[in-house]
């Protein structure tokens, strides 16, 4: 065990490592990127699973005395209707944009959840019997920033889109400034108002991720501490740190951060739908 | 105190970055941390008086909690581009 750590700890540990993104089958377009990372991979192993997550809870065996798996997704259906959709979208939005909202509540969901089960999608490789097979690793897509971006992207089209079409363009863009405003105050007021919604941009995309990244970041940390010192005593602290980390992000953090993307983006689509004056 | 100067020679850039970056997101997770206590302080004031709003409340809070816990987080971006560009 000694040799190992004196191994490891000779080799630089840096958790950062983890969150480099190697090109695996390059493709490029012109200036355009396209090539197949670990964040890619990461996302399609979170489609995949959102698909079956959503036709599994959902869309067979439904019956007047529920199961498990049913209970289990009339509860996730009516916390995205009554607490997401109801509470934040206007009444004549609410049949065009609940799918959307719900759809991304689980995506992310399950984006995140995703990223804290160990897979064996990696950089690096150990050998097993002759085999070389990649590590174990954590990585969440979320825990991208391009990744989030996209999403918030999404909302942030979608906001303009559906205000300029339910009010016009004209009286939509009018409702961004406070009625009542001073007229002489308007030079200042107007630009700041067009700065807050691109702030919704960064602010939605960067919550999401800087969480993920934040809690990946523990972990690591405090796992790697016993490397950096290469102190195997270290490891009384450090992993029972590391569990709670570990367990607060799963329990609490996963659920609350794709709650609070569903909910602000349906809060912004809703806002832009009915403008509150 | 001659050794950890020795030790400090070619690396006081570096060091300089890592206390800034230290100072930068304590301050930032101090503020969150007074902005988290006041939510749940408040969230069980409420529910003690009036326990039948309870589920009403939840989604508020949770919602707070989220908007004032990504303060801490742009204090980290934001110390994390410091440290990697200056």
């Amino acid at each position: 065990m000694t040799i190992l750590l004196a191994q490891a700890s000779e080799e630089e540990f840096s958790p950062e490592h983890e969150f480099v993104l190697e090109e695996w089958i390059p493709i490029h377009l012109g200036p355009l990127d396209l090539s197949v990372n670990k964040a890619v991979v990461y996302l399609w192993v979170g489609g995949v699973a959102t698909i079956f997550l959503g036709i599994w809870l959902m869309r067979f065996g439904l019956s007047l005395r529920p199961t498990r798996r049913q209970t289990t997704g009339e509860a996730v259906y009516e916390l995205v209707q009554a607490q997401i959709a109801e509470s934040s979208l206007p009444k004549k939005g609410i049949h065009l944009w609940f799918p959307y909202v719900a759809a991304l509540f689980l995506f992310v969901w399950t984006l995140n959840m995703v990223g804290f089960i160990p897979l064996p999608i990696s950089n690096d490789t150990f050998d097993l019997f002759g085999v070389e097979l990649p590590t174990l690793g954590i990585y969440a897509a979320t825990a991208n920033l391009m990744v989030t971006l996209a999403l918030a992207l999404i909302t942030f089209v979608a906001t303009h889109v559906e205000g300029i079409r339910f009010n016009g363009a004209v009286n939509y863009f009018k409702s961004w400034v406070p009625q009542g405003a001073p007229k002489g105050l308007l030079f200042l007021i107007v630009p700041l108002e067009v700065i807050s919604q691109f702030m919704r941009l960064i602010s939605l995309s960067v919550r999401l991720f800087a969480n993920m990244l934040a809690g990946h970041m523990l972990i690591l940390v405090m796992i790697g501490l016993i490397f950096i010192f290469g102190n195997l005593a270290l490891a009384i602290i450090s992993i029972p740190v590391a569990t709670a980390v570990y367990l607060f992000e799963v329990v609490i953090v996963v659920t609350i951060q794709a709650f609070v993307f569903a909910l602000l983006s349906a809060i912004y689509i809703g806002g832009a739908i009915e403008p509150e004056h | 105190m001659d050794i950890l100067l020795a030790q400090l020679e070619g690396n006081v850039d570096n060091l300089g970055k890592a206390i800034a970056f230290g100072v930068g997101v304590g301050l930032g997770a101090v503020g969150a941390g007074i902005g988290i206590g006041n939510i749940f302080g408040s969230m069980i004031q409420a529910v003690a008086r009036q326990p039948e709003l309870r589920g009403e409340l939840t989604g508020i809070q949770w919602l707070g909690f989220a908007l004032t816990e990504a303060v801490v987080f742009y204090a980290l971006l934001g110390g994390l581009l410091a440290y990697v560009l200056v």
